[in-house]
């Protein structure tokens, strides 16, 4: 795994989330920051940062980019969302275009 | 009709991920659950620069050393785990497991009684 193929997502509070290209592509606004010849404020030396997006949603959507990766592979599982990231979660999803 | 052999690729029925975490970062790998834990380790050489001797996995939350010539199967370290990254320290020396955990989950939930809805 090359440093080139990851991605680091930045929440709110900081945190770090290192995750392949390939997974944070799921989300359209993502691959758009990442594709575009224009250099986006929030993309810097392969670093998204989400000053909006708490820890535990933006660790709990890296999840679900991974889980949708291997979906689409044909393994069918569940998703888990405890009901307390709901809004958050649909908010964050909103944003990103997941 | 059989399957050519050939390595595996993260395309195989049998990929999955694991959370690698310290202090503030956590590293999603992908991985197949034959794989050794000293190729664990390679790959995470390549993210952090530190060569896998000076590196240390920690299976959560039962933080059990994982031993780098056994398969993450045989060490029951299934998808989406949480393992713990600890660096050699300068004294030769591993540092102890520190993995930051956010508390903005826990606070600010008290809503005026809005859950019923």
């Amino acid at each position: 795994m090359k440093k080139e193929d990851t991605v680091k997502l930045i929440s709110a509070e900081g945190f770090e989330f290192v995750i392949d290209k390939k997974a944070a592509m799921v989300s359209q606004t993502i691959r758009n920051m990442l594709t575009s010849p224009v250099s986006f404020a929030e993309t810097e030396h392969g670093e998204v940062t989400f000053p909006e997006i708490s820890t535990t949603i933006l660790e709990k959507i890296c999840q679900y980019f991974y889980w949708s990766l291997q979906y689409a592979s044909g393994k069918e599982t569940e998703f888990h969302i405890e009901p307390e990231l709901t809004l958050e979660l649909i908010m964050a999803a909103d944003y990103l275009h997941t | 009709m059989s399957q050519p052999s050939r390595p595996k690729s993260p395309d195989d029925q049998t990929v999955m991920y694991i959370r690698v975490k310290r202090n503030k970062t956590t590293y999603f790998l992908q991985c197949v659950p034959s794989e050794s834990i000293l190729q664990v380790k390679e790959k995470l050489e390549e993210l952090i620069d530190q060569p896998v001797n000076d590196q240390r996995l920690i299976l959560m939350p039962n933080r059990e050393v994982l031993d780098d010539s056994k398969s993450l199967a045989d060490q029951k370290v299934e998808n989406d785990a949480i393992i713990a990254l600890t660096l050699r320290k300068d004294d030769n020396e591993f540092e102890e497991v520190n993995i930051i955990r956010p508390n903005d989950f826990y606070q600010s939930r008290e809503t005026d009684g809005g859950s019923n809805w």
